[in-house]
């Protein structure tokens, strides 16, 4: 198994995968683009680089683990035995981008003073509007087999859909959010600052990692999960 | 069996552990280098706008709409119609609190 696999039944299995796809693409094109002439070449790395290699691995590792899989998209990347569409890891970057500059926006509205304080609110608006948004767009995506849950998973689900699978977007959102946030607001220089966003990848997934583990734990001690 | 995402990464560990331990090595070594620049306390977030066909709008919130309205046609056209109908009422109130916040915003500038 290779880095790239390439699939030539596209939208095989599937229903209206193309409009999906199409519409990730778009978006993704016009955010990157948007970001580059306002920020600049570097904070846009910044800004998408980072969530692309954290969902490369996450996501990797959730189909390698068995919980879930991917049909019938053309370019799939797989990192540690999971293969992963190529458009699943743009559209994660979009919802970072897209969800912490919404939270940037509807915070600043209500308190201007950039603190701490100020950078888990706007984290806590991402995560909890990323959610908002993936509890109309999982269930459509499993419905239409783009990406497919086991059906023996247990525990509560929305139309099919983990639970979990919600509480996994808002921790990924949550936590993303707040290192790239106090990245972007140190000191430090330009470059730095891209550099930090990579390396301090291996902290934040750290702490995705616990919290993950820790809310997986819970669940199933209360059967939940 | 499936594994969630926790089990996988503990069972392989061994790839795992070595790319945590550089990475948390390489940012102590970046936060730790010296040289520092300073940056502004607040951030103008007014240029996030756009106008199109005379109408100020959000850029973020126009994506995100752009979604929104994609999502649900999707979901109408797979004959989904109550998860739709449910995930589009949800996946609503981010749009519509920004539209109240700003408007009550406008507002009170104006009064």
């Amino acid at each position: 198994m290779g880095f790239i696999e390439i699939n030539l039944n596209f939208g095989e299995n599937t229903q209206l995968l193309a409009p999906f796809i199409a519409m990730i693409a778009i978006v993704w094109v016009f955010l990157v683009y948007y970001s580059y002439k306002k920020y600049g070449t570097k904070k846009t790395i910044m800004y998408f680089l980072p969530i692309i290699i954290a969902t490369l691995l996450i996501e990797s590792a959730g189909v390698a683990g068995g919980r879930y899989y991917y049909s019938g998209y053309i370019i799939y990347l797989s990192v540690v035995g999971g293969a992963v569409p190529l458009i699943i890891i743009l559209a994660w970057s979009v919802n970072l981008f897209l969800f912490m500059h919404m939270g940037k926006y509807f915070i600043s509205k209500v308190y201007r003073k950039q603190n701490f304080l100020q950078i888990v609110s706007i984290s806590v608006t991402a995560g909890v509007f990323g959610v908002c948004l993936d509890l109309l767009e999982d269930p459509i995506a499993h419905y239409n087999n783009w990406w497919i849950w086991e059906t023996s998973l247990s525990g509560i689900k929305f139309f099919n859909v983990p639970i979990l699978n919600f509480i996994g977007w808002f921790i990924l959102i949550f936590f993303m959010s707040v290192a790239t946030l106090l990245i972007e607001r140190s000191r430090f220089s330009e470059n730095r600052k891209v550099l930090l966003s990579i390396s301090s990848l291996a902290i934040t997934g750290s702490v995705i990692f616990i919290f993950h583990a820790l809310i997986v734990r819970l669940f199933e001690f209360v059967g939940l999960s | 069996m499936e594994k969630t995402i926790v089990q996988f990464i503990l069972d392989n560990a061994f790839l795992f552990l070595p790319l945590g331990i550089t990475g948390i090595v390489v940012t102590i070594i970046l936060l730790f280098l010296p040289k520092q620049e300073a940056t502004p306390e607040y951030e103008d977030v007014k240029s996030d706008f756009i106008t199109i066909f005379k109408i100020r709008l959000n850029s973020y919130v126009l994506v995100y709409l752009f979604i929104w309205i994609t999502m649900v046609i999707i979901g109408a056209l797979s004959n989904f119609f109550i998860p739709t109908l449910i995930g589009g009422i949800i996946a609503a109130v981010p749009l519509i609190l920004l539209v109240i916040l700003e408007q009550r915003t406008n507002n009170s500038k104006v009064s």
